[in-house]
């Protein structure tokens, strides 16, 4: 059915339709499928019930009006049924109008605009007869600085695309001016430049696509005011290979995927950057035995407990990896290289004394209101009393000792003290020894311990100050302290710098997915206008017979026209 | 029957046993927690699947702190395996080529089997048919074979 209501013949395969049977052997004469001649096949008028005469007039009207009009891509007046654009617009700059004070024009990030009074809070995409003037004057500021910025070659192109997008504008904005304020405007334009090339005119304009409803009934009332509609493609649209790669594409990005993780198949075609986390098999290694460092994992649990526990899960150096497989192996690596280090340390340090942390929970818990028994039920959730490393008889031994010392008078107490503290060597106990880090043999000692901590501590600190400085030879530790400072300084270093990389990698995939997304976003709308374009190309009207007509006259006289523009 | 002995009395553990208490006792909990849930509703065979993969895991764990990361003393090993931390038989056959993963031992037993022959579970994925899900009978194994 065409719009008009008419039945008419189509046939799929040689996209041709007609409006008499296929079958009959008359030659019926189908309507043009290139896009030149259909152009004005849309322009279905009702009231113009003879399509020759409306075609003719229209011809005739537009040669008139429109030189150039075949590479105006107007895009108005679909009607009230037409979709809103996908990508959701939103105004990126203003700029206030010369001359008209409260209004400002403002550029959306489709490269629309329009113009807002702030002061009455109104906006119209079709701009006021009166703002007319003022921005007619900022396009042509514009332009000029542009022309000014660019290079030769460059400045061409640009005049193009302004003057496109200013005329778009125009035309939208003067759907009811007269006839010959468009006329001069056309011929303003025709003068600046005559190369109409439509193909780059498509980069750049988004023409009021959203002309008000009441703008675009005006425009199926009066369509000789705008018959122009676009036509470029005339393939039925069908999805190929490259639609379903780039709707895919279309769904990763929606996911914030890049390509790489979920490969749509042609490597090659990926934006640049879109190969997932891309970093040297040895880099990411490092990264994730980092994080295996700074989450304080225990070497000795297994892996599993490591995935259930799940805190590593979150950090983004946990994906550097791709395969969990490759993670495992990376962390039984690691955990053979850190529980390697462990024993070394280990064996480095001097062997703790099991009897330091008994000794410590005698000096704080024992009484001599307590027996051993009672003392050890008390206590036996204590570790210094679960030790297996001390035999209990020994702590029985020893809990008994001290509690029969405690009950001695402090005087005996304190000579016992004074001479353990004699006994020790210097090179133990010096000048320079602290309180926090008395001797082992000192802390071990249950002469030590009997005193209350109030009353001992002060004795030691006084005998410590009269003591001379540590024997030669002492210094060996100090040293060896200082390399290992030197070794983790520079692990440390190394670390930092991984990590330096990995936020500047972050970085740039989010800069070019956002990028990516914009350029999507683009590409969704111009597809979108192309269907409707093509739909509307498909509704041929009843003049669609006499439009071939038509469009060769009115090719015939832009030809003659430009012909004329080039002479003066 | 052997002596029971007092806690505070028994020897203690090898040398570095303290390091990896934590994780058998989490084992040991799992393990526990199994025994005492109640049978599961289905097929009375995969009431065990759950002891044996928990036995599985824990004998893995020890195998390789012992094997892979030399984590442990041969002597706490040895302990390790007296006091049923481990089955020392199960890490027999993963030193054997081509029982590397084995699920458990019951796999592999033919004898036991109507045609005598291993568990399905031991059969490659190259050799199964495509997408074919497989779970294994004895212990609840989805494939261990060394290829895999």
């Amino acid at each position: 059915m065409a719009p008009t209501g008419h039945k008419y013949y189509y046939h799929a395969e040689s996209k041709q339709s007609t409006y008499t049977r296929p079958g009959l052997p008359v030659p019926a004469p189908t309507p043009p499928q290139d896009a030149s001649a259909s152009f004005y096949q849309y322009s279905a008028v009702p009231n113009l019930s003879d399509p020759r005469v409306a075609n003719a007039y229209l011809a005739q009207l537009n040669a008139q009006n429109r030189p150039a009009q075949g590479s105006h891509r107007g895009g108005r007046g679909g009607g009230d049924s037409r979709p809103r654009p996908q990508p959701v617009d939103k105004p990126r700059s203003k700029v206030a109008i010369p001359g008209c004070e409260p209004w400002i024009l403002v550029y959306t990030r489709c490269d629309r605009r329009f113009v807002y009074n702030p002061v009455k809070n109104t906006s119209y995409w079709r701009i006021p007869e009166k703002l007319m003037a003022g921005i007619l004057e900022l396009d042509k500021a514009r332009l000029r600085e542009k022309a000014m910025s660019e290079g030769p070659d460059q400045k061409e192109n640009d005049k193009n695309k302004e003057k496109e997008k200013e005329k778009g504008e125009d035309t939208a904005a003067a759907a009811s001016e007269s006839g010959s304020r468009l006329q001069s405007l056309g011929l303003e334009e025709a003068d600046r430049d005559q190369a109409d090339d439509s193909s780059e005119y498509e980069e750049v304009e988004v023409t009021d696509d959203e002309a008000d409803g009441d703008e675009a009934r005006e425009d199926d009332n009066n369509d000789d005011e705008h018959p122009s509609k676009r036509q470029r493609t005339e393939e039925p649209v069908e999805f190929s290979e490259a639609d379903i790669a780039f709707q895919l594409q279309a769904m990763g990005e929606q996911y914030g995927l890049d390509p790489g993780e979920y490969d749509d198949g042609n490597r090659d075609e990926w934006p640049e950057g879109a190969e997932g986390v891309r970093f040297s098999e040895e880099d990411a290694r490092a990264l994730f035995r980092d994080l295996l460092d700074d989450f304080n994992i225990n070497p000795y649990n297994a892996w599993e407990k490591l995935i259930e526990d799940g805190r590593i899960i979150d950090d983004p150096r946990y994906t550097v990896l791709n395969t969990m497989k490759a993670r495992k192996e990376v962390w039984q690596d690691w955990s053979k290289d850190k529980i390697k280090e462990i024993r070394e340390r280990r064996a480095k340090e001097e062997k703790k004394d099991p009897r330091l942390a008994y000794m410590a929970l005698l000096h704080e818990k024992a009484s001599p209101k307590l027996f051993w028994a009672e003392f050890k039920r008390r206590y036996r959730k204590e570790p210094a009393i679960a030790d297996p490393h001390l035999k209990d008889k020994d702590r029985e031994k020893w809990y008994r000792e001290h509690v029969n010392r405690l009950k001695m008078p402090q005087a005996t107490l304190k000579a016992d003290l004074a001479a353990l503290l004699k006994s020790l060597p210097p090179s133990l106990l010096n000048n320079k020894t602290r309180l926090d880090q008395l001797p082992t043999q000192l802390l071990v000692d249950m002469r030590y311990i009997s005193l209350p901590a109030a009353v001992r501590d002060p004795l030691i600190e006084t005998y410590i100050r009269t003591l001379g400085p540590p024997p030669d030879g002492a210094g060996g530790g100090g040293a060896g302290g200082e390399e290992e400072d030197e070794a983790s300084r520079k692990a440390r270093e190394a670390k930092e710098r991984r990590e330096r990389a990995l936020r500047e990698h972050e970085r740039n995939v989010a800069e070019q997915k956002k990028r990516q997304q914009r350029s999507l976003e683009m590409g969704r709308a111009r597809l979108r206008e192309e269907q409707r374009e093509i739909e509307r190309a498909m509704q041929v009207g009843k003049e669609g017979l006499q439009s071939p007509l038509a469009a060769l006259r009115e090719k015939e006289k832009e030809k003659e026209r430009d012909l004329e523009g080039g002479a003066s | 029957m052997p002596p029971i002995r007092n806690a505070s009395k028994r020897k203690p553990p090898p040398e570095g046993f303290e390091d990896i208490e934590d994780q058998l006792l989490i084992f040991q909990n799992k393990m526990k927690d199994a025994h005492n849930k109640p049978p599961p509703t289905g097929p009375k065979h995969q009431a065990q699947w759950e002891i044996f993969q928990i036995a599985h895991a824990r004998s893995r764990y020890v195998y390789d702190l012992y094997y892979e990361k030399e984590a442990i003393s041969k002597k706490l090993y040895d302990w390790l395996l007296k006091n049923g931390y481990a089955d020392a038989m199960l890490i027999a056959k993963w030193k054997k080529q081509g029982y590397e993963k084995l699920c458990c031992l019951r796999c592999v037993q033919t004898k036991e089997t109507n045609f005598n022959s291993t568990c399905v579970c031991r059969v490659p994925k190259a050799q199964l048919k495509e997408e074919q899900e497989i779970q294994c009978v004895s212990c609840g194994c989805r494939g261990c074979a060394s290829s895999d």
